[in-house]
């Protein structure tokens, strides 16, 4: 069953330059995808492709000057793009939930974690203090902290990265989210702590039959934990289908050669940028955005590439592609 | 860490700051070239009044004998006399300070429960109509001349509006102060029951309250809004809207994380403001220890200078103390934990 689909999205920054002319960085290009319950969608991309951006669009956190000028978000039969921010922000935390990198400086220093995660409870659900306590505590130790009862009364900074992180997932699905995003969920944290926190993520996604979209820069990553993969480019997604389809067969360029430049089971490498210089937002090239570092590109791709359909669903954006 | 713990090693931490301020009270006459028994004698000394002053301060030793001498006669309270009134200058200061706090604690209490409000809500519609507004205002508050302020609430509260009593003391001259307790009239009126005191002290102490309010209010409302405003750019802040708290609750998150630098800063202001509630003092003929210092300042009382000085300097010592505890009790990293 169909969780989540997303049309033609379309996300800018738009601001005015020091001579008054407005400029405009055309960050999402019309990202489309969906996403079916019990299934983990991996987003990859290099830096700045605007990943996080989709997130944060489909979550309804952008902030000015960024805006969703054009595209549909359906989620459970209602368009999260033209909500009311009110409405949207009840569905945050409570039918959709963010899982974000950085968890030890996502708390507030000021409270105890139990606090914290009850009062994500009662934002969202009429609990009086004791039952959104409890609530807490049974989280904490659904997400594998040992003494929960203790943990709930510590303070963020006595927490480990990895067990913040635990937290972090504890406070997302406390009110039970049908849609999980998580934006690089183990980036900086210990490697043997990063396989812990993804098989936490990948279980309680299966136990409760979640949809899930995991943001990485590791497609070991993807190859373990999803089902799916989406990859971005320029705010634009090139080609999606499963995951072990598109890494087995690579079919669009940008995919070719981000997999060709990951040695198995490595990683990207956050913030590298292979093959060239990354598009400049303001003055994308027509047609595919990817034809300057393309090595096939022709005179051809300076028309918008159609979607090509492969084997077992995949699509495929671009010109010089056989229909299989 | 305890706070006891804490506590006693604040307080060591601040020994070395108070033999500092030591000698720089002590330097403080011996600079400038002028013959400092001279200076601390006061224009008015006889010959054998200067020399008896020489040998009690042992100038004909070295410097640091002097310099020993000096804490160790400030260190059993002898804080030398003043030559305008011949009394130790112990005394005056001690008598003039619950004046000078009265008028400092509400100013910066008015000052707080204003500012801290106002640059809060500022940070939270920043740029603006209510921001623009209270940064101007905040700005006016930044220029305006203390001196001046004072006469202007004076020129119009009393001799245009007639709300407010001429600047004339602590009291109205045909009200009999009450007994003397803590040291203020209005307080000193309550605790006795002297209503008619009580009264007339506080419509006293509205006007200069106002003026040192207005004063320590700018700064403040600058710098919570400052603090609000990089609180919510912070992780912890993103991450509560991303869980869809009420707009109430994010807020509330913000501003107790914007508490604890916004208390420190205060804390800060409170030793400058000394030196500005002198002229507000000067202004209303207050009559506290910013006034005494001043006069002392201008006629060259330096004795009484020295004390002065060395009050106002272990007063920011202590703020200093009681700023940290405060943050100790308010943050969890320090241990303490609300
Ligand atoms: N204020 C702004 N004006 C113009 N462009 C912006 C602005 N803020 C961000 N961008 C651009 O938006 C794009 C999307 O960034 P996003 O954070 O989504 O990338 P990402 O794929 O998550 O990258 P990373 O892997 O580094 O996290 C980036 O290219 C960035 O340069
Ligand atoms: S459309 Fe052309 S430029 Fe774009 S990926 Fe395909 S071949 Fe390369
Ligand atoms: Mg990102």
């Amino acid at each position: 069953m169909t969780l989540l689909t997303v049309e033609n999205l379309h996300t800018h920054f738009v601001s005015r330059s020091l001579d008054n002319e407005i400029r405009v960085a055309r960050a999402l290009n019309g990202v489309g995808f969906s996403l079916e319950r019990g299934r983990i969608l991996g987003l990859v991309g290099e830096t700045g492709a605007g990943k996080s951006l989709t997130a944060l669009s489909i979550m309804g956190l952008l902030k000015p000057p960024a805006r969703i000028v054009e595209g549909r978000i359906d989620f459970e039969g209602r368009d999260l793009a033209a909500m009311p921010p009110d409405e949207l922000n009840r569905l945050r935390g409570d039918r959709l939930a963010l899982i974000v990198q950085n968890p030890r400086a996502s708390l507030d220093p000021l409270a105890r974690i139990g606090e914290q995660l009850a009062r994500v409870h009662r934002a969202h659900r009429k609990a009086d203090v004791a039952t959104a306590h409890r609530r807490a505590v049974e989280m904490l130790a659904a997400v594998g902290l040992p003494d929960p009862e203790r943990r709930a009364r510590s303070w963020p900074h006595e927490l480990s990265g990895g067990m913040a992180q635990r937290v972090l997932i504890a406070m997302a699905l406390i009110n039970e989210p049908q849609l999980v995003i998580a934006d690089e969920p183990t980036t900086g944290l210990d490697v043997t702590v990063q396989a812990q926190i993804l098989d936490l993520i990948q279980g309680m996604v299966r136990a409760r039959g979640l949809g899930a979209i995991v943001i990485t820069h590791d497609l070991g990553v993807v190859a373990h934990y999803c089902d799916d993969i989406a990859v971005m480019y320029a705010g634009s997604i090139v080609e999606q289908g499963a995951t072990r389809d598109v890494l087995a067969d690579p079919r669009h360029p940008y995919t070719i050669n981000l997999v060709d430049s990951t040695p198995e089971r490595l990683k990207i490498g956050s913030g590298r940028v292979f093959g060239g210089a990354p598009p400049n937002l303001f003055a994308l090239p027509e047609g595919c955005h990817y034809r300057l570092r393309c090595p096939r590109a022709t005179g051809a791709c300076a028309a918008p590439p159609p979607w090509v359909a492969g084997v077992g669903g995949r699509l495929t954006r671009c010109h010089h592609l056989e229909p299989r | 860490m305890t706070l006891s713990r804490f506590l006693l090693r604040r307080l060591v931490f601040s020994v070395p700051v108070v033999i500092g301020v030591l000698f720089f009270t002590f330097a403080l006459v011996r600079i400038g070239g002028q013959d400092p028994v001279a200076l601390l004698a006061g224009p008015t000394a006889t010959v054998q009044e200067i020399e008896l002053v020489r040998r009690e301060l042992g100038l004909d030793q070295p410097f640091f004998v002097q310099f020993a001498i000096y804490a160790q006669k400030v260190l059993s309270f002898d804080l030398g006399k003043s030559w305008l009134s011949n009394k130790p200058v112990l005394g005056e200061l001690l008598d003039r300070l619950p004046v000078t706090f009265e008028l400092m604690f509400w100013g910066i209490l008015l000052g707080a429960l204003v500012g801290i409000p106002v640059g809060l809500h500022a940070a939270f519609r920043v740029d603006r109509a209510f921001d623009q507004i209270s940064r101007f205002v905040s700005l006016l508050g930044f220029s305006i001349p203390t001196y001046w302020l004072g006469l202007v609430m004076l020129f119009v509260f009393f001799f245009l509006l007639e709300w407010a009593p001429p600047g004339m003391g602590r009291i109205s001259l045909i009200v009999t102060p009450p007994p003397r307790i803590t040291g203020s009239y209005l307080i000193d009126g309550l605790l006795t029951a002297n209503w008619e005191a009580a009264h007339s002290a506080l419509s006293q102490l509205v006007l200069p309250v106002i003026c040192v309010a207005i004063v320590a209010s700018a700064p403040i409302i600058k710098q919570t809004r400052a603090m609000a405003i990089e609180v919510l750019g912070r992780d912890y802040v993103r991450l509560a809207r991303a869980a869809g708290l009420p707009e109430r609750a994010v807020r509330g998150i913000v501003w107790r994380n914007a508490l604890v630098p916004v208390a420190t800063f205060i804390g800060t202001e409170i030793t400058g403001l000394v030196g500005t509630a002198s002229l507000i003092e000067y202004v209303f003929a207050w009559g506290g220890m910013g006034q005494y210092g001043l006069h002392a300042i201008t006629s060259g009382d330096f004795a009484v200078v020295q004390g002065y000085v060395l009050f106002l300097a272990l007063f920011s010592v202590l703020v200093f103390v009681i700023v940290d505890v405060l943050g100790f009790l308010l943050e969890p990293r320090a241990g303490g934990g609300s």
